[in-house]
């Protein structure tokens, strides 16, 4: 069974203007000790998908339907105290603002142990200190900078710190939400190979959420494209980074100048994201699609199941 | 053709809003501040209030053309020596020589307004230009007038203006007004500087720089419409503060004798021995104060709302 | 550590400022209209006392001379004798001192608890009744009149309910009585304080309330709250070890900004009580035109303001680690 299964999920916001549409109808699957890539652009809706499976979504924000089975369990149907339980013991998160992310009253080494204590109630504080020290050392941070304050960090610092945090409580589950965009490419680069190695040592199951599809495909087993609150293309990475179908996931791939070489052109996808409050009919990628058709104006896509582990959401292929 | 798409967008973007709004864009900002400002309880109430002092501050002309008695200061009703209660002739009742309170009252409202707008008006032109010269021209003479300003902000103004008028004997109304101003403006300049620093950094400035406009002109040109809705801001609340100093100061007696505010008329009350004997007496000048104050205070975080959009946002989210 | 070398710093500019008070007070009382020598010697003195006071003054030298007599005097205390009074000032002053900290102080650190406990509730409470509640109340304390707020609780809890003491500090019964212990005493003079401590913290707790309210919503924002509900921490936990120590700090500020302003009223209220501070005494000195009396009750209340802005600055450093470090 798998560790993490969400079926046809739909989320929105209330706002002045009128209904967001933020996620409408993802479904995917994340097997244990497996990571799962979710990429696109700006707005299309990969933080909302990150937050309401924590079910942290901003009180005008709404689940609307779906289920989000986890372990088994609809996490849907807990109530907000069997919630709070399942945060961080089971399922931690990095946020994508990680750099204001730490309280900056407190210490470093106290914010970290916090989230032990609360979790396990047998937990000492002598205990949490020393546990705190050990993943100190996991993610290379000096012992002597535990009892520092995060204005005195670096952002790579408090990167790793947060990822300490994160691993805290040996979660099943790790979201992370575009943890490096805000540090340089050296540090990110680092940043990376160490959560991938922590992920590894600890068995521990990763969606990873990006904007760039070249970090998702280096670092996760399968990926999901997404475009406009709606998954567009999902399969194994190497389907999808190989042989993309999608157009849109076409045009991603081409956007990005890749570590190996001038493979690919850099091109800037043309044209807007779609309005999340007014949806077109048909398919939401066809005013930026090179190969739209006259069908896609009036008819919504279907999903086509190109391999077991590989699949698109498009028309007009084929 | 893909930056040109974005080009269009925005053009078409452009042309909508001057079609939809269709006249100035200051009266538009003006209208749709007033919009968010007639959705807010305590914006209303404070405006009602005020509406209220300024006719009476209007009326206050009126008694002493029905009959000299109603002179607030020198009128003296030839019947009553003492205080008495309310009566058909003397509405709020009579004060300790036989003056008529209401017209007190009424004198009060007009005096109130006039130090209060005028100390504030004084002391938001002083603020706001201090605080514009010294973001805008930074280093010696920033650090000059900031200094300055803290000085001045450590300075208790009421105990400065009693020390002065131990000095100078006693003062003029307008010397109070202008000393509350040279006294009142340092809180002004400080927001105002970090305003104008924020637009220091701004294109149009360093574009009017390099067509070579003079300093005075960008500041009073180009950096003044911009910081005026704060300053304005800022005025609401000065204009409560001056009123209070005054009336403080006319109720421990250094206030100047030829004018009645509703300072002078508690002090009456308090230094003839009334203020057990003679509620009404009491009563009106002390509920007039605070309730001037309250509908200016409540006036301005009103436009506060209405100027910070943060706030905006709270409601819309919360 | 760092806190001391931030102390030392806030010291050299409160040392700075407090000359330039010194100094403009100085050329005020030398250069206002009038006879600089009357305004220091009391008019009614023996001429040999007149003179033995104008030459430990200096006033019979050049103005450059006079000013450095005036610093002088001025750190060893000597500041001539109160007109009024006919007493050294500083033995006054010094006896009024005690009594103006210990009612500014207590009702200040009570306002701001007050404040910051209540804010936080209306801001947990956001668009509740208890929220509304509690900001109309505390916009209407914060912008009653002092004066009249003193005088209507003077009228009722004081006068028609005779509850407390009208004016004063101490009962001339329980203080001459040799047999009354300390903590009668004690208690006298709280009977006594309640009513201009009510006051002043009235006039105080509403607008840290509106401030902490704010912050308090400003701060549930923040990211850091997020990642506290994401830890899956108690709601109680988040609101008070996490948003509140972040969300008193503009408190904190606004307690040492408003300072200057809150001793305007500690001095209104001594007057109406009767509270024997240095505030009453300027307030009188300044109507009996008792300089030298009037001058260095200044001169005092400005040293308070300067010292309780370093002890706030303090505080806030020892709540903000950002500013310690
Ligand atoms: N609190 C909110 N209220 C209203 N709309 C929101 C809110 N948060 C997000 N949205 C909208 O929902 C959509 C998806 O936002 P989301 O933050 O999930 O995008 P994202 O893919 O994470 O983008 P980015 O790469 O910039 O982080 C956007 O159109 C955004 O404007
Ligand atoms: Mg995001």
């Amino acid at each position: 069974m798998a560790l993490l299964e969400v079926e046809n999920l739909s989320i929105g916001y209330h706002s002045q203007k009128g209904y967001i549409h933020a996620v409408e109808d993802v479904s995917f699957s994340l097997e244990a000790g497996k990571s799962l890539g979710f990429v696109g652009e700006s707005g299309c809706g990969k933080t909302t998908l990150g937050m309401a499976l924590m079910r942290l979504l901003p009180p005008n924000g709404v689940i609307r339907e779906g289920r989000m089975l986890f372990e088994g369990n609809d996490l849907l149907k807990k109530s907000d105290e069997e919630m709070r339980e399942i945060r961080w013991k089971k399922v931690a998160m990095i946020f994508q603002a990680a750099m204001n992310a730490l309280n900056p009253v407190h210490r470093i080494e106290d914010q970290i142990a916090e989230a032990l204590l609360t979790h396990d109630p047998m937990c000492s504080k002598e205990e949490a200190m020393k546990q705190v020290e050990d993943l100190f050392v996991f993610v290379g941070i000096p012992k002597d900078r535990m009892r520092d304050y995060p204005h005195q960090y670096s952002g790579g610092m408090k990167q790793r710190a947060i990822i300490a945090m994160a691993l805290a409580c040996r979660p099943a589950l790790i979201i992370a939400d575009e943890p490096t965009t805000a540090l340089d490419v050296i540090v990110q680069d680092q940043i990376l190979k160490e959560i991938k190695s922590l992920q590894e040592l600890f068995k521990i199951s990763i969606i990873f959420i990006s904007h760039d599809i070249s970090v998702v495909s280096d670092f996760c087993d399968d990926i999901g494209v997404m475009y406009a609150g709606q998954l567009v293309e999902y399969g194994d990475r190497q389907e999808v980074f190989t042989s993309p179908v999608h157009p849109y996931t076409k045009a991603l791939l081409s956007s990005y100048p890749t570590v190996t070489g001038e493979k690919y052109k850099l091109e800037p996808i043309p044209g807007e994201t779609p309005n999340l409050i007014n949806q077109p009919s048909g398919c939401r990628f066809r005013h930026r699609c090179p190969s739209a058709g006259v069908s896609c104006k009036t008819e919504s896509p279907v999903w086509l199941k190109l391999t077991p582990t590989h699949r698109a959401f498009c028309s007009s292929i084929r | 053709m893909g930056r040109f798409e974005i080009g269009s967008y925005e053009m078409s973007m452009e042309k909508l809003n001057k079609k939809s709004l269709n006249r100035s864009p200051r009266i538009a900002r003006f209208r749709a501040g007033w919009a968010i400002y007639r959705q807010n309880l305590l914006g209303k109430i404070g405006l009602t209030l005020l509406v209220i002092f300024a006719l009476m501050a209007l009326c206050s002309f009126i008694p002493p053309l029905i009959d000299p008695m109603y002179q607030p200061m020198t009128g003296v009703d030839p019947d009553i020596a003492k205080s008495t209660g309310p009566s058909l002739r003397h509405w709020l009742g009579t004060d300790f020589m036989g003056r008529d309170i209401l017209s007190q009252l009424l004198a009060g409202a007009r005096v109130a307004f006039m130090v209060g707008v005028s100390a504030a008006f004084m002391s938001i032109v002083i603020g706001t230009t201090i605080g514009m010269i010294a973001g805008y021209m930074g280093k010696f003479v920033d650090t000059l007038l900031m200094r300055l300003a803290d000085m001045i902000m450590v300075m208790p103004t009421l105990l400065v203006v009693l020390i002065l008028s131990a000095l100078f004997g006693q003062l003029n109304i307008w010397i109070i007004v202008l000393i509350i101003a040279l006294f009142r403006w340092p809180g002004v300049s400080r927001v105002i500087r970090a305003q104008t620093l924020s637009l220091k950094q701004r294109p149009f400035i360093e574009a009017a720089k390099v067509a070579g406009a003079s300093h005075m002109r960008i500041i009073f040109r180009h950096i003044m419409p911009n910081v005026l809705p704060l300053a304005f801001l800022y005025m609401t609340f000065r204009v409560t503060s001056a009123i209070i100093i005054e009336a403080a100061l006319a109720f421990l007696g250094f206030g100047d004798p030829s004018t009645v505010s509703w300072g002078m008329m508690l002090q009456w009350v308090w230094k003839t021995g009334h203020m057990f004997k003679a509620p009404y007496w009491l009563l009106p000048p002390g509920i007039c104060i605070s309730l001037i104050t309250l509908s200016f205070y409540m006036l301005g975080r009103a436009m506060d709302e209405v100027l910070d959009p943060r706030l905006r946002k709270e409601a819309e989210t919360g | 550590m760092e806190l001391t070398r931030y102390i030392g710093r806030r010291l050299i500019q409160i040392a700075i400022i407090f000359f330039v008070i010194l100094t403009v007070l100085f050329l005020l009382f030398r250069l206002a209209p009038g006879d600089p020598v009357s305004r220091m010697v009391d008019p009614d003195m023996t001429p040999e006392d007149a003179e033995f006071l104008i030459s430990q003054l200096g006033l019979d030298q050049p103005l450059g001379m006079q000013y450095l007599y005036y610093l002088k005097n001025f750190f060893t205390g000597n500041f001539g004798e109160s007109f009024h009074y006919g007493q050294p000032v500083i033995e006054i002053i010094w006896a009024r001192l005690p009594n103006t900290i210990l009612l500014f102080t207590t009702a200040i650190i009570l306002a701001a608890l007050v404040g910051i406990f209540l804010g936080k509730i209306a801001s947990w409470h956001k668009g509740e009744t208890t929220d509304t509640l509690m900001t109309l109340g505390a916009l209407v304390t914060h912008t009653v009149f002092l004066p009249w707020l003193g005088l209507i609780l003077i009228w009722v809890f004081a006068y028609k309910l005779d509850w407390f003491p009208i004016t004063g500090m101490l009962s001339e019964e329980v203080w001459l009585d040799p047999g009354a212990g300390i903590f009668t005493k004690l208690i006298d003079v709280l009977h006594h304080m309640i009513l201009p401590l009510a006051t002043l913290f009235f006039i105080h707790f509403g607008s840290y309330l509106l401030i902490m309210r704010s912050s308090m919503l400003e701060t549930l924002k923040e990211d850091y709250i997020l990642t506290a509900r994401a830890k899956g921490l108690q709601e109680k936990v988040i609101r008070n070890h996490h948003a509140a120590p972040n969300a008193a700090l503009p408190v904190v500020t606004s307690v040492g900004l408003s300072l200057a302003f809150s001793i305007n009223g500690g001095a209104l209220t001594e007057t109406i009580f009767t509270w024997p501070g240095i505030g009453r005494e300027l307030v009188m000195a300044v109507s009996q035109n008792d300089y030298p009396l009037a001058q260095a009750s200044f001169l005092l209340i400005a040293i308070v303001v300067l010292l309780s802005n370093l002890v706030v600055d303090t505080l806030y450093a020892y709540l903000d680690p950002r500013i310690r470090y």
